[in-house]
């Protein structure tokens, strides 16, 4: 297999080539440092493939035929002799495609950045792409549901500002309401929440908090060093030793429960019935999601939950009372 | 001569040329092509060619002359080159922050380096804000494959498990992917139910498979109209009130897209309307308020909530 190694490689290279060419003799004097930044390779790796540049050109390939590549001592980049290279290689299918999914579910997502320009770029790439590349991408929808968390922005700002902060915060999980001093790293969505990554200062350690959950943001006036906290594509839940772990039993209509939740040994019966075990630091809200399924859960273990679950139902039971 | 070279050499070479060229024009243009071993050298085009093809490129065998005695191969200039796109900076920006993924490279990223040549200024504000979104990562492969199908207009076939757990294979014309509440859906005609359908991509048991040419979508169709919101669907008529406790309204809130908070109550209690279609669904997702939560009208949820309570109390 070696042989088929080095030529994805090669072909890699040459995507990448036939893209920041065009890129740098548009933008004539770009830095090394920045065109790697932008296109994500390696500085030196760049640098060997701009050497090979220097070769190429058309024929006859005598010296007044290549393309010249000269990188100045500050470090800025000039092509010349590259007008064959001086538009990109189009868009193919899928590139087309993923782009404006992803620009689909980002406009989906209320209190994005920027969407009038996403949303004004994106019809352009269509417009422009036409149905050759993108088929018929009128069928490509995304729904806003709810809108932006209050205080979105000043979440953001406290990040970008490395500003510490002190929140109110209802967490889902207990239901309690706190006061916390927390310094915020990054700010993200998944599945259609935004989330904040930040330190709390008191617990001493990360916490993930929910953006919408947050009543009131004020600075502190401090300012923080970053950890470098794991952002987007973090696990929005991290399953730790010391959890509880708790077993239910899920009928169709609760079934749903598996795939909303992290769970543990998730096994189908044959009646269709799910078992699944959900890892927990306290029961409180496993017994609130079983008052809401009803009979269409049972809890295998551990049994003590039933009088939970039994005494938040006669609590809530008396609101009605009066 | 190294092969990327040389592959530079015959991109620029079939751009340029006036007409198409045979291999064996190539290989007397292009010294990389030369030598004795005349094999050898046209394995190396062979194997070349390929990596044109697997990154885009769209090389063509066309007649040489008008009197078709040969083929050779050629590069259309319409067909490689990206048309200008009048992108602003900030549209370009945009662009390129929403294509950034956390997991190291992604197709929609190589596409969106693509457009960045146009773009004034070159230097990106704001492109080192990180990715955004996370969570679809994943299952991004199924949800290309789900939009190649629906906007060529595709038959497909695959495994689907629905929310109640029933598995079965499903054929079904595309017609449209859909993004909402955190999920992407494929939308179409299924071939044994003869009706539109949305199918979540994240409960499918196998990936698509293309079985041939699908129908289009009756005229106005909007794939969108096909996916429901939630048991809380939004819908102008029905409204439900409930009161919440202080600490949990944030939850509440949350909790349910539309929620508007009506006045607070002399103990303190706040009261919410929840834009409300189905009575169960609602019924049952504030329980999972516990005691934080009452339902006040309509009467009807209120009766619901309490017998939902009360069969739990005595199981």
């Amino acid at each position: 297999m070696p042989e088929r190694r080095r030529s994805a490689t090669t072909a890699e290279r040459l995507g990448r080539m036939l893209v920041i060419v065009p890129y740098l003799v548009q933008h004539p004097g770009t830095s090394l440092a920045s065109a790697a930044e932008i296109f994500g390779v390696p500085r030196e790796q760049l640098r060997r493939d701009l050497d090979l540049l220097f070769m190429s050109g058309l024929p006859p390939y005598g010296p007044g035929d290549l393309i010249d590549v000269d990188v100045d001592e500050d470090g800025g980049v000039w092509i010349s002799m590259a007008d064959h290279f001086a538009r990109p290689l189009r868009l193919t299918r899928p590139e087309a495609l993923a782009v404006y999914l992803r620009a689909t579910e980002l406009l989906a997502t209320p209190g994005i950045p920027d969407a009038p320009a996403l949303a004004s770029a994106l019809a352009k790439l269509r417009d422009a792409l036409g149905p050759d590349t993108l088929g018929d991408a009128a069928g490509i929808e995304g729904a806003v549901t709810g809108s932006a968390p209050e205080h979105l922005d000043a979440l953001r700002a406290a990040a970008a500002g490395l500003g510490r902060i002190r929140i109110d915060y209802t967490a889902a999980s207990t239901g309690e309401r706190s006061v916390r001093e927390v310094e915020p790293e990054a700010v993200f969505a998944s599945a259609g929440h935004w989330y904040v990554v930040a330190w709390d200062v008191a617990a001493d350690g990360e916490r993930l908090f929910r953006a919408d959950r947050v009543s009131a943001v004020e600075e502190t006036g401090d300012r923080f060093a970053p950890r470098g906290l794991e952002g987007a594509g973090r696990q929005l839940y991290t399953p730790r030793d010391q959890d509880l772990a708790v077993r239910l039993l899920l009928r169709p209509a609760a079934r749903w429960v598996a795939e909303y939740y992290v769970t543990d040994d998730v096994v189908t019966r044959p009646d269709g019935t799910v078992e699944a075990t959900l890892p927990a630091r306290q029961t409180g809200w496993i017994a609130k999601l079983l008052l809401r399924l009803g009979p269409d859960a049972d809890v295998l273990d551990p049994p003590e939950l039933r009088a939970e679950i039994s005494q938040i139902a006669a609590a809530a039971l008396d609101r009605y009372s009066g | 001569m190294e092969p990327l070279e040389r592959l530079l050499n015959l991109v620029g070479l079939l751009l340029e040329t006036e007409h198409p060229m045979t291999f064996d024009e190539i290989r007397r243009t292009l010294p990389a092509y030369g030598g004795d071993n005349l094999d050898s050298a046209k394995r190396k085009f062979e194997r070349d060619k390929d990596i044109l093809r697997e990154y885009g490129v769209p090389l063509e065998m066309a007649a040489t002359d008008v009197w078709d005695v040969e083929q050779g191969y050629t590069i259309s200039k319409d067909r490689y080159y990206l048309p200008e796109i009048a992108f602003t900076p900030e549209e370009v920006t945009a662009l390129f922050v929403a294509a950034q993924s956390a997991s190291e490279e992604t197709v929609a990223a190589r596409g969106v380096r693509k457009l960045l040549y146009g773009a004034e200024g070159g230097v990106l504000a704001g492109a080192e804000s990180g990715p955004l979104v996370a969570g679809s990562d994943t299952r991004s492969a199924r949800v290309l494959a789900a939009a190649d199908a629906a906007s060529a207009r595709r038959r497909v076939r695959f495994g689907y498990r629905t929310s109640q757990g029933a598995v079965s294979d499903r054929v079904v014309d595309a017609y449209g992917v859909v993004f909402r509440g955190g999920h992407w859906y494929l939308v179409g005609l299924d071939e044994e139910r003869d009706a539109v359908r949305a199918f979540r991509l994240s409960r499918y048991t196998t990936e698509l498979e293309d079985v041939g040419e699908g129908s289009a979508p009756p005229e106005g169709f909007r794939a969108i109209d096909h996916v429901e919101a939630g048991p809380w669907q939004l819908s102008a008529d029905d409204r439900a009130l409930i009161a919440s406790a202080p600490g949990t309204v944030v939850l509440v809130e949350s909790t349910f897209p539309g929620v508007v908070r009506e006045r607070t109550r002399e103990d303190g209690w706040i009261v919410l309307a929840i834009p409300a279609a189905d009575e169960q669904a609602l019924a049952a997702m504030l329980l999972q308020f516990g005691a934080d939560v009452e339902a006040l009208e309509p009467p009807t949820l209120r009766d619901e909530v309490i017998r939902r309570l009360e069969a739990s109390v005595h199981a």
